[in-house]
C-alpha cells in the first residue's frame, strides 16, 4: 500500500549557493542563507514546525526542553546566536575581546539592537538575566551550567547573593564577564536559552504571567503573537529584530504532536512542513515514500547503559563490566532495530571536529573475537553457565522499538555469556529518581550535549558532579579534567580530555550503544536550513519556494 | 423537585470529598516527584522551588491549603508548566472538550435513535441487520484504530477536511474528531433503541394503533420513541461526562487541545495539582450528568417518582 506522497515540486532549484564562510573567527561568520538560484520565494512566507511535547515554559531561565529551545531559539538572541551550521555567531553582541589569560571576556553589544517593544537591548538587561538564572529564588532547573563564571556555585548553593555573579554591565553596551578558569567553550555556552536575555519591566510588572503573548517583551527574530495551550505556538516576525530586513518569514507555528505516528500523518496531509521527529521503524517506509525529505545527520548525543560502581555486581569488576560491553554486537542492533538510523558507538564522544575519538582497542575486532574474549573476562569475574550473573536492566516505560532493542541485549548478553539479564521498566519520574539515589546497578543512561564539547560529556563521570549517577570515581581522570579546565589552549586540552576518555574506556565506565541521529521530515520548498551537529535551525533563516499542493 | 435537586446536589459533597482525599494520597505516595528530572537540580534550587509550592510543609498542612484554595476556587499553579496555573489550564482546554463532546453525543443521538428505530420496526430485514452489523463493528472498532483512518482517508488522500488542529469557529476542525468520538456511540444508541423498540412494539397499545390504521410515522414517533428513550437517558448520564472528558485517544490523534491529554500527562509528571484540579472536574461532571439523567428519566417516564 502506498499512501499519496505529497506532490513533488515541479521547481528547478539548481544549486545552493555557499551559505557561510568557513572561517575561523565565529565574529567573521556570514549568517544569512543563499536563495536558491532558479526559484522563486512563495508569496506566503509561513512554515508550520513539529515539536515532540509543549513547552513547560516559555522563560528562558526557567526551561531545560528540547522543545522550548526550538521556540526560544526564534523569541530570543543571546550575546551570540547560532548560523545555519549551528556554529556560533555574534548576535545581540558585535564583537568580543579576550584576556591574555583566558578569564576576561568584553562583548560589546549591537547598537540597534531592541526589545518587541522598541526598547534598546542593553548590558544591564544581559546582567539581570543571568543573575537571575544563578538566583536560587528563581528556581532555574539548569543554573550550575554557569559554573565557568566567577561565584555562579556559591550564588546556586545558596552562599553568596545574587550580585556577587562576575558580570558587569560596564556602560549599556558594554557586558565583562569574569570566569573561574579559561573557559574555550565560553561562545558556545553563551548561545544556550538560559543565558538568553529577559525583559526585566515585563516580569516586574507581569510576574509568572509575562510570557503570556498578551505581555511577553523579547528580543528575537520573532514574536509571542498567539498560544493555545497544550496545541500551538504562533510566533510572527519581530519588526523591531536588528536583521529583520533579512528574515523570510512573516510567521512561524510550532504544533506540540507527542506522538510521532501522528506527527507524521500530519506532515503528509501538509499541515506541518517541518517535524522533529519519526519512530525508527517508520523509517524505511518513509525513506521509500518521501525519499530527500528524510532527513538524518549526526547529533551531539549519545546512547548508553550505565553502571554503579557502589553497588554489587559492578562494584570493584571491571572484567564483568568489559564481558558485558564486548558482548553487545552494536552493529547488529543497529541494523536490525534502528533502521540504520544511528551510529553503533563504541566510545563516549559523538565525533567532533578537531578531538581525537578514543575508541577501544576492542573496537578493531570482529565480533567473534570480541565474544571469545568476553567469554574469558567473563569467568574471570566469577560467573558461568552454571552461576550466571542475574541482573535487570532499568529503563523508562517506553515504546515497543525501544523495549525490543534491550530485549535484544538481553539475549545476546544470554547467548554468548550466559547471563540472565531482564528488563525493569519503571516510569520516567521513577527511573530517574532512583537512579539520583544510585539504586540501580545497571540503568539506561543517554546523554545529548548542550554544546560540542567533550567536557560537556566527561562530566558525566566527574567525581561529586550530581550527574555521575554510578559514582564512577577515578583521580587520575579527575585530574585530566582539572588540568583541562585550566588550560587555556584548545587543542592542549583536547588532548588532556581525549586522555581522560581513554581512562573511562580503560575502566569499562559505561557501555556506549549508539549516537544519535537528527530526524526530521522537511518539505523541498522548506529552504535555508543545513543539518548541524547541535540540530538547532532558527526559523530565522528559513524561506519557502514558490510551489504547488501541500 | 428542587428539594430533591438541593438534596442531592448536597449529597455530592462528601462524595467530592472523598475523592479529592483519594487523589491526594495517591498521588503524594507515588514514587518519583514532580520535580525529579533528567538533569538533577542543585540543592539549594530544589528547595526554593519546593518551598514555592509548599512541598516542604506536612502532607496533612499541604492537604489542607489545598482545600482551602480550592474553596476559594483557586486549584493551584501547575508544577510541569511553570508559568501557568491550573485553573488556566481548564479554562483554554475544557470548552474544547465541551464541545467536541456534546456535539459527539448529540450526533449519537441524531443518528443512532432513527438507526434504531427503524431496524425495530422492520425487524429481520436487510435494514435491521446491515445497520446492527455495523453497529457490532463500531463498537468493536478502538478510537484508536476508527482515528487515524479517518485521518488517513479525509485529510491525507483525498484533501476534503484538516488532519488535525484546533481553530475556534471552524466547523471542518470539528467533523472528524466528532465523527471518530461519536460513532461507537451511534453504535450503543442504535442497539439499545432497537432493544427497547422491540418490547414497546409487541405491546398492546401499539397494536391498537396499528389496528386503528394509524400512519407509520406516528406510531413510531408519538407512541414508540417516548418510551424507548428511558434506556438512552439512562445511558447517556454517565455516557456524556466520559465522552466529554476521557477523550485522550481523539485528542492526540487530532491535536486537540482538550484536557484529556493534560490529565494523563500530568499524572506520569506527578503535577499533583494538575492531575487533583482535573480530577475534581471530572468528578463534578460525573455527579451532574447522573443527576441530569435522573431529572431527564422522571419527566420520560411519569412512573418514576424522583423522591422515593
Amino acid at each position: 500500500m502506498s499512501l499519496a506522497a505529497p506532490r513533488r515540486l515541479a521547481l528547478a532549484v539548481t544549486a545552493l549557493l555557499g551559505a557561510c564562510s568557513h572561517h575561523d573567527d565565529p565574529q567573521a561568520r556570514i549568517t544569512a542563507p543563499a536563495i536558491s538560484v532558479g526559484s522563486a520565494l512563495a508569496g506566503v512566507q509561513t512554515v508550520a514546525r513539529m515539536i515532540e511535547d509543549f513547552p513547560r515554559s516559555l522563560d528562558p531561565q526557567l526551561t531545560t526542553d528540547i522543545p522550548a529551545q526550538r521556540v526560544l531559539d526564534d523569541l530570543f538572541e543571546g550575546l551570540v546566536t547560532l548560523d545555519i551550521d549551528g556554529r556560533p555567531i555574534p548576535g545581540a553582541a558585535t564583537s568580543w575581546q579576550l584576556s591574555a589569560d583566558g578569564k576576561t571576556w568584553i562583548f560589546h553589544l549591537r547598537e540597534g539592537a531592541r526589545w518587541s517593544n522598541g526598547a534598546p537591548v542593553t548590558a544591564e538587561d544581559f546582567l539581570y538575566s543571568w543573575r537571575r538564572e544563578v538566583d536560587p529564588k528563581t528556581g532555574a532547573g539548569y543554573a550550575q551550567a554557569l559554573s565557568p563564571i566567577v561565584n555562579a556555585m556559591d550564588i546556586a548553593l545558596g552562599r553568596k547573593p545574587a550580585e556577587t555573579l562576575g558580570v558587569e554591565a560596564n556602560d549599556a553596551h558594554t557586558l565583562t564577564v569574569h570566569l573561574v578558569a579559561p573557559t574555550p567553550y565560553l561562545l558556545e555556552l553563551l548561545d544556550q536559552v538560559y543565558l538568553y536575555p529577559v525583559y526585566r519591566p515585563a516580569i516586574e510588572r507581569y510576574g509568572d504571567d509575562w510570557v503570556r503573548p498578551e505581555h511577553i517583551v523579547s528580543n528575537g527574530a520573532f514574536a509571542l503573537h498567539e498560544e493555545t495551550i497544550g496545541n500551538r505556538i504562533t510566533l510572527s516576525a519581530n519588526p523591531y529584530y536588528w536583521d529583520a530586513a533579512r528574515v523570510h518569514l512573516q510567521s512561524v507555528v510550532y504544533y506540540s504532536i507527542p506522538d510521532r505516528a501522528q506527527a507524521v500523518l500530519r506532515y503528509l496531509a501538509g499541515d506541518v512542513q517541518f517535524t522533529d521527529s519519526f519512530a525508527a521503524s517508520q523509517r524505511p517506509w518513509l525513506k521509500r515514500t518521501l525519499g530527500e525529505q528524510v532527513v538524518n545527520s549526526p547529533w551531539l548525543g549519545i546512547y548508553m547503559l550505565g553502571f554503579n560502581f557502589k553497588l554489587p555486581p559492578f562494584r570493584d569488576n571491571a572484567p564483568l563490566r568489559r564481558a558485558l560491553n564486548l558482548a553487545v554486537d552494536r552493529a547488529a542492533l543497529t541494523r536490525a532495530l534502528k533502521y540504520d538510523m544511528y551510529q553503533p558507538a563504541d566510545t563516549l564522544m559523538p565525533p567532533l571536529s578537531g578531538y581525537q575519538p578514543q575508541h577501544p582497542p576492542w573496537a578493531a575486532s570482529s565480533q567473534l573475537e570480541r565474544n571469545a574474549l568476553a567469554q574469558r573476562l567473563y569467568r574471570e569475574a566469577g560467573y558461568s553457565r552454571e552461576h550466571p550473573l542475574r541482573v535487570n536492566i532499568s529503563t523508562p516505560v517506553q515504546g515497543a522499538d525501544e523495549r525490543h532493542y534491550f530485549e535484544a541485549v538481553a539475549a545476546m548478553w544470554h547467548a554468548v555469556l550466559g547471563a540472565d539479564v531482564s528488563l525493569d521498566e519503571s516510569e520516567f519520574r521513577v527511573l530517574v529518581q532512583n537512579r539520583e539515589l544510585h539504586l540501580l546497578p545497571l540503568y539506561q543512561a543517554a546523554w545529548i550535549g548542550d554544546f560540542p564539547d567533550p567536557v560537556n560529556f566527561l562530566q558525566l563521570f566527574y567525581s561529586g558532579n550530581a550527574l555521575n549517577y554510578g559514582l564512577y570515581s577515578n583521580a587520575h581522570f579527575d585530574a585530566l579534567l582539572d588540568a583541562a579546565a585550566q588550560e587555556p589552549d584548545n587543542a592542549v586540552r583536547y588532548r588532556l580530555l581525549e586522555q581522560a576518555e581513554q581512562q573511562l574506556n580503560d575502566d569499562a565506565a559505561y557501555l556506549p550503544l549508539y549516537y544519535y541521529a537528527t530526524r526530521h521530515l522537511i518539505k523541498p520548498y522548506v529552504q535555508g536550513w543545513h543539518s548541524n551537529l547541535v540540530d538547532r535551525n532558527l526559523s530565522r533563516y528559513l524561506y519557502i519556494l514558490e510551489h504547488q499542493g501541500s | 423537585m428542587l428539594r430533591y435537586i438541593l438534596r442531592r446536589v448536597l449529597e455530592s459533597v462528601p462524595t467530592l470529598l472523598l475523592i479529592v482525599t483519594l487523589a491526594f494520597v495517591l498521588l503524594h505516595a507515588a514514587p518519583g516527584g514532580p520535580f525529579a528530572a533528567d538533569k538533577p537540580m542543585l540543592p539549594e534550587i530544589r528547595r526554593s522551588i519546593e518551598a514555592r509550592y509548599h512541598l516542604e510543609e506536612p502532607l496533612w498542612r499541604q492537604y489542607l491549603r489545598y482545600l482551602a484554595d480550592v474553596l476559594h476556587g483557586d486549584l493551584g499553579p501547575s508544577f510541569q508548566y511553570r508559568n501557568t496555573s491550573v485553573n488556566q489550564i481548564i479554562a483554554a482546554g475544557f470548552p474544547v472538550d465541551v464541545s467536541v463532546g456534546l456535539s459527539a453525543i448529540a450526533v449519537a443521538l441524531l443518528l443512532g435513535i432513527p438507526i434504531g428505530l427503524n431496524a425495530a420496526w422492520r425487524r429481520n430485514s436487510l435494514w435491521d441487520r446491515i445497520p446492527m452489523a455495523l453497529a457490532v463493528a463500531g463498537i468493536s472498532l478502538p478510537v484508536f484504530v476508527i482515528a487515524p483512518l479517518l485521518v488517513l482517508v479525509f485529510a491525507v488522500r483525498l484533501h476534503w477536511l484538516p488532519a488535525a488542529d484546533w481553530v475556534h469557529g471552524s466547523p471542518s476542525h470539528l467533523v472528524l474528531p466528532v465523527l471518530a468520538l461519536s460513532l461507537p456511540y451511534i453504535a450503543y444508541v442504535a442497539r439499545i433503541v432497537r432493544g427497547s423498540a422491540l418490547e414497546v412494539l409487541a405491546s398492546a397499545y401499539i397494536r391498537t394503533a396499528r389496528a386503528k390504521g394509524l400512519p407509520t410515522r406516528r406510531i413510531l414517533l408519538h407512541h414508540t420513541l417516548r418510551p424507548c428513550l428511558a434506556p438512552v437517558v439512562s445511558f447517556l448520564g454517565p455516557t456524556t461526562a466520559g465522552v466529554i472528558t476521557i477523550s485522550i485517544v481523539v485528542e492526540t490523534v487530532f491535536g486537540l487541545p482538550g484536557i484529556g491529554r493534560f490529565f494523563v500527562t500530568g499524572a506520569l509528571n506527578r503535577d499533583y495539582t494538575l492531575v487533583l484540579g482535573i480530577t475534581i472536574l471530572y468528578g463534578t461532571l460525573i455527579i451532574l450528568f447522573n443527576l441530569l439523567a435522573d431529572l431527564c428519566y422522571a419527566w420520560i417516564d411519569p412512573r418514576v417518582r424522583l423522591e422515593s
